[in-house]
């Protein structure tokens, strides 16, 4: 097996089985693989979600080809504050070393399960700790000579000679011990009775339930063992998975009950595909890719030469009943490679009866109530997250056994919570035309002292249209009078709109809308989905126009309605390009681009990537450009084309831009290395195209917000939320990057999450310094948001977009609304 | 080479033990690993001389992820200890069977002597099943020289192991059936028997279980308890709360949007799967859905409206309250004191808040709102939707 994402450090090919194979993930043999050959199961010892994917992107060393940051990649603004955060350093004896040996077999054997019974054979040599994958061997000891002879027998009798040779000793910091850390770590993990889903732990027997909704959560961590900054440490963070007490044939016989058998294959899929299952008979995940609707679990497959039926396999080799013998059963593309030489293994079928379903669907997501359930048991106050993680700790620390296996490998853990100092940005001030205004720092938004003070500049609204149906009559009339009242202080002119009660809305809009028309606004009498995306879908392609709905019931509070209308108003200006306020920019000749995609798994799992460039000096007009991709597509290769945003910038600005910086967003776990390869070369060719001369400079930024990093402030004693424009850029940074954390937003409850930005490309030499205030301050431009956000504003925007595509247009949007921040 | 055997002679030896208790000689625990699944067994034990071994597969008895989610009745508990099965230990009395696959073959005789007293003697089990080498079959093994395994002290021909079976038998009172797994090639078997042999024994003297008081009754604890595991099962009083409250509450609000949405004659157009079709679920309709209208009821209490919905109706409504409960009054008892449950003041039924809590009064926070443990992005959320 290739580890190909390993560039720099040619690592030794370690899968260890010995350490993985934890029971029951060695499957004995898979019932519902269609084509079952020899050698099938080694290679899925040790292997979870095919090829061991490295999620930390180790080995992408882009630091090193950044001359300026080499020595430091430190800022400096900004005022000091005492952190802690979640990390645990590992400690080791000092010189501890790992050593790998070089085993050989005479004559040589075949199975790997046979080698390790053979090499164990000799434990009072090797001692108890040790690793062995077939033909690395890794002890925390060295043996006696470098070349070691020892003899075995077979149970057959054959006497084999092995010869173990020792080939290096690894320092605790390379690459092969940082693995090995982890899969200690795992081991230890299970000690402690949890289970594992996915790559996390988690803890069954205290669950929280949520019976409104059959959910149970469960508490528990995620843990990684990296090289950071400073030291070797494990980030452990609280997670909660979000499991589903009902199978999913409950829940495909309620859906049937809702939708009645015509829609119901059509909804059956839509809700499905995508979600992970757990199956009653092992603990693999899998995730539903297709529902085989001419299977039942009387369809067979063939084990051993011999035809059998789901429900017999079950029967025997689980003891399980399937009780319905009519249910359709689903599909699961396993991406596990087959045995070396022949076909790679069919996709898995899943019996909907023994699978449990787990997460939240798209639906439930968009569920104000369900969402609230959830963060009423999952939302943690720093307070909160601090002790439990060092309960977790302490557990570690209490357990005799996972005592016994550290103190086997010569490793023990840090009993506190990392402390460090970061640093705090300096605020910045809001600019809206001649006037400017600062605001309180803590809470991070504006929309007090933006009161009646006028936007930028905003385009006179006057040919607009307002749709309702005439039950919402009244809600309508009072929208659009607040909206008179509301938009004269902004600085909107606005004029009265047409409207109309038509009960067939898209029958109006044809009906109405010309290619004059300015803006639609819809006040919608329920958030019916189908109804919004068809709204949208014909006001972004095929008649191009910017829209604006509302749900009625949100205007029929009257003591909310001016702060709704406000923002109403605010929409409307940004979607018909007005500019609402800016920051002070200090770099000249500057476009910034944002970068995100969106997966949409219900239309042939096709992926949307969009970009958004801006094109004036203060950050406040944007070019909007989504692109559909098929699947095996890169996102890049539709996104070069969305580069003639720079032709749109050279129509704003008569040049073209000096600098790009490129934040890329919506980067997964593992596929760094495919942005630094691929990615930076591509945009690079685009701006070649360019033409010959033209050479700005470019910096590219990945951007990470799901990341376990977690900061506490230690300014009050008791840790709270490190403020807004909390910067931290070393000790938890990893060593081969450039990157920095910053918390820019501020949240009322729970814990705050840093941002991770991790600056891959870097020609333009500016300093880390400039680069995080960079940063900083396009987090505050944002226009559907009177406050400071999680990324810079580009990254939001192009996650909006992406978002409406995806998830209701399903087209590309027309070009006309390039130019207009329509999808806000 | 084919394989000689289909499915694999290891595999055959255990689908033939399928139903029992202690399993001596557990090793890698695969045996107990496949009998965890028959959930009929109550405990199941492993013993095996050498913990370390046991402790590097002991975890993957551990209950899957999926036996906490939906907890039946089924109790399970699996203990694993370190112990030579020469020696006793009074956990291990009075099971209902043991068994002992491959295992005696590893032993010296005078072990095997000891092996017989110990189980036969002294653990008593309602039936044995003992299984070893049959050598005469060993010519039928290609390569083989000697024994199959150089950890063997013997290996015994079916004459050989039958005898001792009969001595264990007048001995200890037990009787005995000879088989096995492992067929020989076509027309041999007679001649040779099969690759191994097992022998099934029971107690006799029916079914009188063993005796803890028993005269010599000097309990030996020589073994050490590795590992146990109790399996999530509607047994333990908090898992049965649990469930029971979930139930309650999930049909609780079941039913009272399903009134709501008769009441307000409205169909609820939030949810687009919605559209009530009355296929399968005409009969439970019918059968409480008439009782819905009269039972179902608003109750004004202060300021707040609630919804009572009478432990009556979720009783016929749900099947599953009904078999946890067992009756009406019974459910009342046992949601009496449940802080997760609000009852009304006679107890006869469950009060739900009338409306959801208003949404729009803290449409401020929902902006600040930090989704990540649910693995949720945040975004300030327009209030256009």
């Amino acid at each position: 097996m290739k580890l190909p994402w390993l560039k720099e450090s040619q690592l030794p090919q370690l899968i260890l089985d010995s350490w993985w194979e934890e029971g029951d993930r060695k499957v004995l043999l898979d019932p519902f693989r269609q084509k079952i050959s020899a050698g099938f199961q080694q290679v899925k010892l040790g292997e979870r979600g095919g090829r061991r994917r490295d999620f930390n992107d180790g080995g992408v060393n882009t630091r090193m080809a950044m001359e300026h940051v080499k020595e430091s990649k430190s800022g400096t603004s900004g005022e000091a504050i005492r952190l802690s955060a979640n990390f645990f350093r590992i400690l080791s004896r000092p010189q501890w070393v790992l050593y790998q040996y070089h085993v050989d077999f005479k004559p040589p054997m075949e199975a790997r399960r046979l080698r390790s019974a053979l090499l164990f054979q000799h434990e009072e040599t090797l001692g108890s700790a040790r690793s062995f994958d077939g033909a690395l061997l890794f002890l925390p000891k060295r043996l006696q000579n470098k070349e070691t002879l020892l003899h075995s027998e077979t149970r057959m009798g054959e006497k084999v000679q092995i010869t173990v040779t020792l080939t290096n000793e690894l320092p605790p910091t390379s690459p092969v011990c940082i693995q090995f850390y982890n899969i200690i770590f795992r081991r230890i993990l299970r000690m402690l009775d949890m289970q594992q889903i996915g790559r996390n732990y988690y803890n069954p027997n205290d669950p929280l339930n949520i019976p409104q909704h059959r959910l149970t959560i469960w508490p528990g961590y995620t843990t990684t063992i990296l090289q950071y900054e400073s030291a070797i440490m494990l980030c452990t963070d609280v997670s909660h998975k979000v499991l589903r007490s009902e199978t999913v044939l409950d829940f495909m016989v309620n859906l049937r009950q809702k939708t009645g058998d015509q829609r119901f294959s059509e909804i059956c899929g839509k809700e499905l595909i995508g979600l992970i299952v757990l199956t009653k008979y092992n603990n693999k995940t899998y995730r539903i890719d297709d529902i085989a609707w001419d299977h039942t679990p009387m369809n067979t497959f063939t084990k051993a030469d011999k035809e059998v039926s789901f429900k017999d396999y079950y029967k025997s080799q689980y003891s399980l009943d399937i009780r319905d013998n009519n249910q359709v059963l689903l599909i699961s593309n396993v991406k596990k490679m087959g045995p070396a030489q022949g076909p790679p293994p069919g996709p898995a079928m899943l019996i909907p009866e023994l699978c449990f379903l787990t997460g939240l669907t798209d639906k439930m997501r968009a569920d104000y109530t369900i969402m609230k359930d959830l963060d009423k048991h999952t939302k943690l106050e720093p307070q909160q997250r601090e002790s439990r993680l060092n309960r977790f700790v302490s557990s570690l620390h209490m357990n005799t056994d996972a005592q016994a296996e550290l103190d086997k490998w010569g490793l023990s853990f840090d009993k506190e919570l990392l402390k460090m100092t970061g640093r705090v940005l300096p605020g910045e001030r809001i600019f809206q035309g001649s006037r400017s205004y600062e605001f309180n720092p803590m809470i991070a938004e504006w929309a007090k002292e933006m009161r009646g003070m006028p936007v930028i500049s905003s385009p006179p609204i006057d040919k607009w249209f307002l749709f309702h149906t005439r039950r919402n009559a009244n809600e309508a009339m009072s929208l659009m009078q607040t909206l008179g009242k509301v938009s004269a202080p902004l600085g909107i002119r606005m004029q009265k709109a047409y409207d109309d009660q038509l009960e067939s809305l898209l029958r109006a809009l044809q009906h109405n809308v010309t290619p004059q028309t300015q803006m639609v606004v819809v006040v919608l009498a329920s958030n019916r989905k189908d109804k919004y995306d068809s709204i949208k879908k014909y006001l972004c392609v095929d008649c191009p126009t910017p829209s604006q709905c509302v749900v009625a019931r949100t205007l029929s509070k009257p003591q909310a309605l001016m702060t709704i209308a406000t923002k109403i108003a605010l929409q409307m200006a940004c979607k018909v390009g007005g500019e609402l306020w800016s920051v002070e920019i200090p770099l000249k000749q500057l476009m910034i681009v944002g970068i995100d995609c969106y997966h949409d798994i219900s239309a042939g799992r096709r992926s949307i990537g969009a970009l958004v460039a801006s094109l004036n000096q203060s950050m406040s007009r944007w070019y909007s450009k989504c692109v559909l991709q098929h699947k095996g597509q890169e996102i890049m290769d539709g996104l070069k084309m969305a580069l003639c945003a720079l032709k749109d910038y050279m129509k704003f600005n008569n040049c073209l831009p000096s600098r790009i910086i490129v934040y890329r967003d919506g980067v997964g776990d593992g596929q760094l290395h495919s942005v630094v390869d691929y990615e930076v070369s591509q945009i690079l060719d685009c701006i070649k195209s360019m033409g010959q001369d033209y050479m700005p400079k470019l910096t590219v930024v990945v951007v990470k917000k799901r990341i376990s990093c977690r900061l506490f402030s230690l300014v009050t004693g008791k840790a709270t939320n490190p403020p807004p424009g909390t910067v931290v850029d070393s000790v938890i940074t990893r060593p081969e990057w450039y990157d920095f954390y910053i918390v820019s937003q501020h949240v009322r409850f729970g814990s705050v999450a840093p941002t991770h930005y991790n600056v891959v490309y870097d020609s333009s030499g500016l300093k880390p310094d400039h680069m995080q205030r960079l940063t900083y301050k396009l987090c505050h431009m944002y226009y559907n948001w009177q406050g400071i956000i999680r990324v810079p504003a580009p990254c939001q925007y192009a996650h909006k977009m992406a978002f409406l595509v995806g998830q209701s247009i399903h087209r590309e949007p027309s070009m006309k609304l390039d130019d207009l921040l329509f999808y806000l | 080479m084919e394989p000689m055997f289909t499915p694999a002679l290891h595999r055959q030896r255990h689908q033939f033990v399928i139903d029992f208790v202690l399993d001596l000689g557990c090793c890698e625990c695969v045996l107990l690993k496949q009998l965890k699944f028959h959930r009929e067994i109550e405990l199941l034990v492993g013993v095996d001389i050498d913990g370390v071994q046991v402790k590097k597969k002991m975890h993957g008895l551990a209950p899957l992820s999926t036996d906490y989610l939906q907890p039946s009745y089924d109790q399970l508990r699996i203990e694993l200890y370190q112990g030579s099965v020469t020696e006793k230990d009074a956990r291990l009395r009075g099971f209902d069977l043991v068994t002992s696959i491959e295992l005696i073959e590893h032993l010296t005789l005078a072990d095997v002597e000891l092996f017989s007293e110990v189980v036969f003697g002294y653990l008593t089990p309602e039936a044995v099943i003992v299984s070893t080498p049959n050598s005469d079959f060993n010519p039928f093994l290609p390569g083989l020289v000697g024994f199959r395994h150089r950890d063997h002290k013997f290996e015994w021909t079916r004459a050989e192991f039958k005898s001792w079976a009969m001595k264990v038998c007048l001995q200890y009172g037990y009787e005995v059936e000879l088989t096995g797994v492992g067929q020989a090639p076509p027309g041999q078997q007679e001649r040779v028997g099969f690759c191994s042999q097992i022998g099934v024994f029971h107690r006799l003297g029916g079914k009188e279980r063993y005796n803890m008081f028993d005269e010599d009754a000097e309990d030996v604890f020589s073994y050490t308890l590795l590992y146990s595991i109790i399996y999530p099962s509607l047994h333990d009083n908090n898992i049965f709360r649990r469930v029971l409250v979930c139930e309650v509450v999930y049909w609780a609000e079941k039913l009272k949007r399903r009134w709501i949405a008769e009441e307000t004659g409205e169909r609820d157009d939030t949810d687009d799967l919605c559209q009530e079709s009355h296929v399968d679920t005409e009969e439970t309709q019918t059968a409480c859905g008439a009782e819905m209208k009269t039972l179902v009821d608003q109750e004004e209490e202060g300021r707040e409206l609630r919804v009572s919905v009478p432990l009556a109706v979720l009783w016929c409504c749900c099947p599953k309250v009904s078999v946890l409960s067992g009756s009406v009054s019974h459910l009342r008892l046992l949601l009496m004191d449940e802080p997760g449950v609000k009852l009304s003041q006679d107890g006869s039924a469950v009060l739900l808040n009338h409306q959801e809590q208003d949404l729009d009064d803290d449409d401020e926070e929902e902006h600040r709102a930090d989704l990540e443990d649910s693995g949720y992005t945040e975004a300030p959320v327009p209030p256009q939707r």
